[in-house]
Formats: C-alpha cells, sequence, structure tokens
C-alpha cells in the first residue's frame, strides 16, 4: 500500500459527501404504512460513483430469522417500516443466516417496499455461486441487487469474478467483499489492494478498532466505501453500558442512547459508509436512523467515545 | 483464503432464544394432539421398558420409530429447518434412526426392554426420566410458559435425550446401532444451547458421557456381544445379569 498522507485522508470527512439536515425528523415507531416523505438525513458517497445513501443501514443477522412464524416476520416488517420511515435503505444479509433473505422479501413485499431499499446481500458457498444468488434473488423477490459480496472471502477466486461479471453485465450495481470479528485481515487487504472494489465490509465498533489502523486508510485510498457490521459487538456492547450514563459532551451531539453515540463515533470516520446495526426493536430502529443526524464527533471526541467506552467495559 | 473451518462455533448461532422458543409455543399449539400423543406414546413405551418382561420389545421399538419419524417431519423439517440450515444435513439421520428401529422391532430376536438393576439401568432410567418428566419442564424454572414445553416424543432434544436411555434398558446385539445418531443430535443440540447460553445444555452433554460410559461398562463385561438366547426371551434373565 502506498503511504496514506494523513491530512489528506483526515479532510477528505468533508469531501466525502457528508450532508446533514435535521429538517423535522422524529419518526418515531412506525407501524404498518410508510411515509413517503423520507426524512433528510446524513449520507456518505460511494466512492466508486458518488452515489449518496444514508449513513446508517439495517442488518439481519440473527434478527430476521424468524422462519415460518407470521407473528415474528410482522414484527420485522414493522422494523424495516420504522427503519424505512426515518430515512434508512440499506438492509443487508446472507444465504448464512437462515431464513432471514426470505423474512426481508416478505417485509418488503408486506410493505410494497422494494424501490426504498438498497438491497445487500452476500455469495457465500464454495459450490455454485450463480445458483445461490439465483436462489438470494427469489427469497428476496427482487431481479437485481445493488450490492452483492464475497462472504467472508469464502470461495472468493470463483466468486468474486463471478460478481463481477453480473455487474458489467448490468445485472448488479456493486461489487465487495466481507470480513467479520477481524478475520483473514492479510486476505481482505490483498484483495482491496489488486481488486476494483466497491465496497468492503468489516467489524468496526469503539472497542475493535484495529482496523483503523491500516484498513479503513487503505479503503479511503483505494476509493472502496466501508460497511461495517458487529457495531455492538452483537449487542453485547449495549448491554455492558446499560445503566451507565452518558458522558457530558455526549450533549453536543444530540445524542439519546449509547446506540446513538457508537453509530456517530463509525459514521465520523471518513472511511466509513455505513453501519448496519440489526434489531428486533421498531423503536431502536428508528433511534439508530436518528445518529444519522445532526453533529458528528470531531477526531478529538471520537477519542474521548473510545476511551470512556473502553473503561466502562 | 477464508475455509470452513475459520469459523467459530459461535458463528453457526443464527437465532435468538426468543425464536428457538417460539418453535415450541407455535408447534403444541398448532399440534397439540399430535404433540399430546407423541408424548403419551412415550410415556407408554417407558413404562413398558421398565418392565422385567419378555412382552412389549417389540411395541417399544415401533412406537419409537413412529416418535421418530414424527419428531423428524413434525418439528425438526416443518420448524426447525426454516431457521438452522445445518438441521438439513443431520435429517437423514433421523430418517436413518427410523428405519434401525423398525429393523429391530422386525427382527426375529428383537431388543429385550427391562430393569436389571445395573448400573447401565441406574443410568437408562435416569435419562429416561429425565427426558420425559423433567427436561421439558425446565423452562417453566426459567421464566417460559407452559405452552413452550419441549416435550419428548415431539421435540427433538428430549427425543433424542430419552432414546440414549431406552437404549441402556435394552439388551441385545447390535443394539449399540441405535446410539449414534441420538447421540449426534445431543451433541450437536448441546453446542446450539451452550451458544445460546442455556444451562441446559450441560444436561444434554452429561446425558452422552454417561451413553458413551455405560455402553463402554457393557462392552467390557460382554453383555453387548452376547446374543440373547430364545429361552431368556422368554424368561426373564436374573437381577445381576
Amino acid at each position: 500500500m502506498s503511504e496514506i498522507d494523513r491530512r489528506r485522508f483526515m479532510q477528505g470527512a468533508g469531501a466525502i459527501g457528508l450532508s446533514a439536515s435535521l429538517g423535522g425528523l422524529m419518526p418515531g415507531v412506525a407501524q404498518g404504512a410508510l411515509r413517503k416523505d423520507v426524512p433528510d438525513i446524513i449520507r456518505k458517497q460511494v466512492p466508486s460513483t458518488g452515489e449518496a445513501i444514508p449513513a446508517v443501514g439495517l442488518g439481519s443477522w440473527i434478527t430476521f430469522n424468524v422462519g415460518n412464524d407470521m407473528a415474528l416476520r410482522d414484527q420485522c416488517a414493522d422494523v424495516v417500516s420504522a427503519f424505512f420511515n426515518a430515512g434508512g435503505r440499506m438492509i443487508d444479509s446472507s444465504p448464512m443466516y437462515g431464513s432471514a433473505q426470505e423474512v426481508i422479501g416478505y417485509c418488503l413485499d408486506k410493505l410494497g417496499a422494494h424501490d426504498r431499499v438498497f438491497s445487500t446481500d452476500k455469495v457465500w458457498t464454495s459450490g455454485d455461486g450463480l445458483d445461490q444468488i439465483s436462489e438470494t434473488r427469489k427469497r428476496w423477490n427482487t431481479r437485481k441487487f445493488d450490492l452483492l459480496q464475497v462472504h467472508n472471502l469464502l470461495g472468493i477466486n470463483d466468486n468474486l469474478p463471478l460478481l463481477f461479471r453480473l455487474k458489467n453485465e448490468g445485472q448488479l450495481r456493486y461489487v465487495g467483499v466481507t470480513t467479520s470479528h477481524g478475520r483473514r485481515t492479510e486476505d481482505l487487504i490483498a484483495v482491496m489492494k489488486n481488486e476494483r472494489l466497491d465496497f468492503v465490509q468489516v467489524t468496526y465498533n469503539p472497542v475493535d478498532r484495529k482496523v483503523e489502523e491500516y484498513l479503513l486508510p487503505l479503503a479511503y485510498d483505494r476509493g472502496i466505501a466501508v460497511i461495517v457490521n458487529r457495531p455492538f459487538r452483537g449487542g453485547s456492547l449495549l448491554d455492558q453500558l446499560e445503566g451507565e450514563p452518558l458522558p457530558e459532551f455526549a450533549a453536543e451531539l444530540e445524542v439519546e442512547s449509547w446506540a446513538q453515540l457508537i453509530l456517530k463515533y463509525l459514521i465520523a470516520h471518513p472511511s466509513v459508509t455505513c453501519p448496519i446495526p440489526a434489531t428486533t426493536n421498531p423503536a431502536h430502529a428508528a433511534e439508530n436512523m436518528r445518529a444519522a443526524t445532526g453533529r458528528l464527533p470531531d477526531d478529538k471526541m471520537r477519542e474521548q467515545i473510545a476511551a470512556v467506552i473502553g473503561v466502562l467495559i | 483464503m477464508t475455509e470452513w473451518w475459520d469459523y467459530g462455533l459461535a458463528d453457526f448461532l443464527l437465532f435468538s432464544p426468543r425464536v428457538y422458543y417460539r418453535l415450541f409455543e407455535t408447534m403444541n399449539s398448532v399440534w397439540w394432539m399430535a404433540v399430546l400423543a407423541a408424548f403419551v406414546a412415550g410415556l407408554v413405551a417407558a413404562g413398558m421398558a421398565m418392565r422385567h418382561g419378555h412382552r412389549g420389545n417389540r411395541v417399544i421399538l415401533v412406537l419409537l420409530s413412529l416418535i421418530w419419524a414424527w419428531a423428524s417431519y413434525g418439528f425438526v423439517w416443518q420448524y426447525y429447518q426454516p431457521i438452522n440450515w445445518a438441521v438439513a444435513y443431520i435429517l437423514p439421520g433421523f430418517v436413518i434412526e427410523v428405519l434401525l428401529l423398525l429393523v429391530f422391532a422386525a427382527r426375529p430376536l428383537p431388543l429385550r426392554f427391562g430393569w436389571r438393576g445395573d448400573l447401565t439401568s441406574y443410568v437408562g432410567a435416569a435419562i429416561m426420566v429425565v427426558a420425559i418428566v423433567i427436561y421439558p419442564f425446565v423452562g417453566l424454572l426459567e421464566g417460559r410458559d407452559l405452552i413452550q414445553a419441549e416435550l419428548f416424543g415431539s421435540a427433538a432434544d428430549p427425543t433424542a435425550l430419552g432414546t440414549l436411555g431406552f437404549v441402556l434398558m435394552a439388551r441385545g446385539t447390535w443394539r449399540w446401532l441405535l446410539l449414534p445418531v441420538p447421540l449426534i443430535w445431543c451433541a450437536f443440540a448441546a453446542a446450539t444451547l451452550w451458544v445460546m447460553d442455556q444451562q441446559i445444555a450441560y444436561v444434554m452433554l452429561i446425558a452422552v458421557w454417561l451413553t458413551i460410559f455405560s455402553g463402554w461398562l457393557d462392552l467390557k463385561n460382554g453383555v453387548t456381544t452376547r446374543r440373547l438366547t430364545k429361552a431368556e426371551l422368554a424368561d426373564p434373565p436374573p437381577i445381576s445379569d
């Protein structure tokens, strides 16, 4: 990797496409019908195209794997409804997540929201990737994904060329790769250096910060958008912080919760495009989206956030 | 590049305890008659297995076969498989267990169930009691509703657990063939429950260990390999067998 000019890297925070406006954004707990107007929230650009997407997305690991339980499927639809009404767009899933893809398809059908979603999924097989993608399309009830990623680099030698081919044929808009829990960093870096990726997905939060050292600067340098998984460490981070008062400086950021403080910490990083917290609670989905409004922390405040959380957990 | 062995156990937990226990609530509500019938069949089979006689051995095996068939299709396939894709790879084992139980029931000299008073009998009976009487209602202590009870005969975990007890209560050659599938399922279930932070996982692990230990004791004592004679089938063997 070429030496990254840190000053240019940090100045990029302004150029990467932050645009915030607070226009009356208090969506509350949305149930049922979708709002037609979309609240103004912070959006960040996908470097390869300049397309601006809302700076908080929605993950589906565990939370959307509810099988055929219709009551729980409807609860998921309420989460998606609250997410869209609060201005969200990106929903992420994987063939690994059990029934989550099918449940997302159910939610989008029920809400009539296929045109609202920035659809993000993965290919996760050492076998026939095209077969799996075809099955994934059926489950989402969609013909074209915005983004498909090679999940945890599995079968990347076959699956990455497949995704690029689909993109060239106009069947896919963006190509990416994912890892989680800080696995296979060296392999991921090699792929980021050698391939023209649009997106990369990594684990990042105020406690797991290893990606700050090299991977995030590399993504910035290479013009690769970054999706952040496990922003709350699968919920355990929020469990550990439960009951702890927010630090005084949080008032400057207009945050209501630790979840919003953590998301603001992530969004404020110039390389980060979109953290994807998962939830089963519509109110939390709306609350997470509100993190993409108002002030974002500067470098000094980000360090304070990490330090405070590091002490408390 | 990443391969399958790079994953940790927690990576394969794809659902929450809330969703998992809702499976039993939904199944118990929708199929309550079948669930109750399977539970009663299990109780009858357990009662017969505890008796010391030669009648009913084939009936026990047929009842267990029906129970495994119902648990496979009703719970594992209809309810569990949609949230846990790994189950699809284990399901053929359930089919094998159903067939094996039927084969043992059809054998000229079927297995002989009965209390013998040895260590294996104690372990077998204890596991059966835990699986049928205690396991389904442990959830009540943890604040779950009765409707979410995992009943022997329908829910896979207590069914596999109880089957270990039945096999330990039996005598006859090749009976160990009935152990691998429930043992594998119990290990799989223990791993799932452990990742979900459910203490009941230890019960499954202890049962697996006790079954293997008892089986080894029987093998060491020549019990497993000794073929039952027609006379033994007609007359109860001595308690100290």
